[in-house]
């Protein structure tokens, strides 16, 4: 079991920085997901962990040892690729064997390491064949075989699904989950996929620009987004967000806009400023005219059979997700009422930064 | 400003393309009456008839020459007056009493030229592809000046092989360039184009440096197209230096190699003018490949009469050769391509 922690990680190619400071902690065993758009630098992360990249300044620990000038081989990591990088004039036997022959290893125990880690992984009628001949999920097993047979420190996954298609993804999602069940090592994971972020991981680390949005357990950033970046990061369909003035009314708060008008229980709000409502499309409800907090007109609905989502637009609202369980038969342009759950509001200021969680 | 720069380069556009849209109308009017009379489906034909015609005058007729040549007898030029058909030439050519030593053989030239080429080939193509590899390889690192360098080791492939003879006699002559460094430096003179030990060695040597860029060009195609990440995957799985090379790198370029390989070899089997110019085959035989003998038998037989037959049987013999070379080379081609395919 191994702890990897980053201190004041910072990483510029020429002139440009590309990570401004970024402390990270990974627990012994744990499963941590670097989640964020394209260029946000978790791969660049991943890669300064494996030694791929020089950083500019900073720290990496791993268990306690300084291994920022210590070179890729020597840090006794195992790395799985986005494009599998499995050697394509080699076996899948002699692929993963690659790095036990590296150490010289024994030829029975190389057999019996590369024996058990295909019969973990399911692949074991396909040892003899090339690359070539296997599917991409196949190619991605190997992959993982590839690091399992090293008894790594650590597993690094840079995006390793993303070459897939979207029912091999669930599907290796899963059997990466069990897989760390299994062999229970740590693991750092890389995608721009929220979804497989919030099913595979212990902690997730949003990255933005360089810079940690938030780290946190999945849905304690699902629930508590520390920046409006979070929080439309991380769920979906994506959080709504909605134009505010906070109006002071005998020590509380009313929420205004041209479309509602919502009493709160924030308390820290500055009069007459503006803020961002975001409510998540589950947490509004269509409800009757009586009970509603806005009416709004769809534009259009996505019936899914188990549930619906509705596209609606109101006087300053151009775009609102809703969520619905179950089937509900709307006509484009007709009315809806609508109540947000009053618990499940999140304000940012103009910042962008949360005010739900002072 | 811009505007200025814009109306000015569109100006000169305009005035360029006066003499353009004439040259294209003047072939309209040669282009449709022949339309009209051929049909839209037949007029690719038109347009690669100019070169059937001097494929067909340089390289077609000539080839069938050659082959009525090697199997005619006699001294006249004139077909009708050659004795057909014959195989006196290719037995002329083929005899002999121990095909090892060029001395029992009828055509002892011939046999001469024969060995002298397969030392050649095997030599400078073997060597070639060790630098070019080397060369590659280092080239293809993040070295200051890579682009520069690059270029510098392709430059000799430009130049005319008459032009690396020239320069290096003028470097490896006994009162050479090279000679006066070496005697600056105490040394003693060497023979390189007059000793029969030294100018097989010169002329490979300026053989290679002549081509090799052109072949350092291919395998460092070939070490780009190899993706980086496998590099990254071998690093992480602790990988030495040199079992990355000999492990990953090479494996991957060997298709690369061998239309290398084959290439070099077709091309070392033709070599010609720059060793004709460098040491005109000498001292003696020793650097008379075959193509010289089919030159000289043919063309250049000082006192007897010229050859035509002996030497057309002789370029017959050469032409298999190059043909079973060629046939490889597109056979490892198309496998090459499949390979990268894989990658």
């Amino acid at each position: 079991m191994t702890e990897i922690i980053l201190k004041d990680i910072f990483k510029s190619y020429d002139q440009t920085e590309v990570i401004h400071g970024v402390n990270l902690k990974v627990e012994s065993g744990k499963f941590l997901v670097l989640v964020g758009p394209s260029g946000c630098g978790k791969s660049t992360l991943l890669r300064i962990i494996a030694g791929l990249e020089r950083i500019t300044s900073g720290e990496i620990l791993i268990d306690g040892n300084e291994v920022s000038n210590i070179p890729a081989s020597e840090r006794g990591l195992a790395m799985v690729f986005q494009s599998y990088a499995l050697y394509p004039h080699m076996s899948v036997f002699k692929n993963m064997a690659f790095a036990l022959e590296n150490l010289k290893m024994d030829k029975k125990i190389i057999e019996e390491k590369v024996n058990s880690a295909a019969k973990l992984l399911q692949i074991e009628d396909y040892l003899q064949r090339k690359p070539k001949a296997l599917s991409g999920g196949q190619r991605q097993r190997v992959a993982i075989g590839r690091a399992i047979v090293r008894d790594p420190k650590a597993f690094l996954f840079d995006e390793p699904l993303s070459n897939l298609d979207a029912e091999l993804r669930v599907t290796m999602r899963k059997e990466l989950s069990s897989l760390h069940e299994k062999i229970g090592g740590t693991m750092i994971y890389v995608t721009h996929d929220q979804v497989e972020a919030m099913t595979l991981a212990d902690q997730i680390v949003v990255l933005n620009n360089g810079y940690v949005a938030q780290a946190g357990a999945p849905l304690n950033l699902y629930n508590n987004p520390s920046d409006i970046f979070v929080a439309g990061f991380i769920g979906s369909p994506k959080m709504n967000f909605i134009k505010i003035t906070a109006d002071e009314n005998a020590g509380s708060f009313n929420l205004c806009s041209d479309s509602f008008n919502l009493k709160s229980g924030h308390k820290n709000l500055k009069h007459n400023s503006i803020y961002t409502l975001g409510i998540r499309p589950e947490h509004i409800e269509v409800t009757n005219k009586e009970d509603s907090d806005l009416i709004v007109n769809v534009d259009f609905s996505e019936q899914l059979g188990s549930e619906t989502y509705f596209y609606c637009n109101s006087k300053d609202i151009n775009q609102l997700i809703v969520h619905h369980t179950g089937q509900y038969k709307i006509n484009k342009g007709d009315e809806l009422y609508l109540r947000f759950k009053r618990d499940s509001l999140h304000l940012f200021s103009e910042d962008g930064m949360s005010v739900t969680n002072n | 400003m811009k505007n200025t720069r814009n109306q000015i380069k569109s100006f000169f556009i305009r005035i360029l393309n006066i003499p353009f849209a004439f040259f294209m109308h003047a072939i309209d009017l040669i282009m449709w009456p022949i339309q009209k009379i051929i049909g839209v489906r037949n007029m690719p034909y038109i347009f690669l008839l100019p070169n059937l015609i001097f494929f067909g005058l340089f390289v077609i007729i000539p080839l069938g020459a050659n082959i009525f040549f090697s199997l005619s007898s006699g001294d006249e030029l004139l077909f009708a007056e050659r004795e057909l058909p014959t195989t006196k030439q290719y037995d002329e050519l083929l005899t002999c009493d121990n095909y090892l030593n060029p001395n029992t053989c009828t055509e002892d030239f011939f046999w001469r030229g024969v060995y002298n080429t397969i030392f050649f080939v095997f030599f400078q193509v073997g060597l070639m592809i060790f630098f070019s590899v080397l060369t590659a390889v280092i080239l293809n690192k993040n070295i200051i000046g890579r682009g520069f360098f690059r270029s510098v080791f392709f430059f000799p492939v430009l130049l005319s092989p008459v032009v690396v003879g020239l320069i290096w006699q003028w470097i490896l002559l006994k009162n050479g360039a090279f000679n006066a460094v070496i005697e600056s430096y105490g040394g003693n003179k060497v023979s390189f184009l007059t000793d029969p030990s030294w100018a097989m060695a010169s002329v490979i040597f300026v053989s290679i440096w002549a081509h090799m860029g052109f072949y350092t060009l291919i395998v460092l195609a070939g070490l780009q197209a190899i993706p980086p990440n496998l590099y990254e995957a071998a690093e992480m799985d602790g990988t030495s230096r040199e079992r990355i090379f000999f492990r990953i790198t090479l494996p991957l370029l060997m298709p690369n190699l061998l239309v290398v390989f084959i290439l070099a070899s077709i091309k070392g089997v033709q070599t010609f003018d720059e060793i004709y110019v460098l040491t005109g085959g000498g001292p003696g035989t020793s650097t008379s490949l075959i193509v010289q003998y089919i030159f000289t038998t043919g063309f250049a037989s000082s006192g007897s009469v010229q050859n035509f037959g002996l030497a057309a049987a002789a370029s017959m013999i050469l032409g298999v050769v190059l043909l079973i070379l060629t046939l490889m080379q597109l056979y490892f081609s198309r496998n090459k391509e499949s390979k990268h395919q894989e990658i």
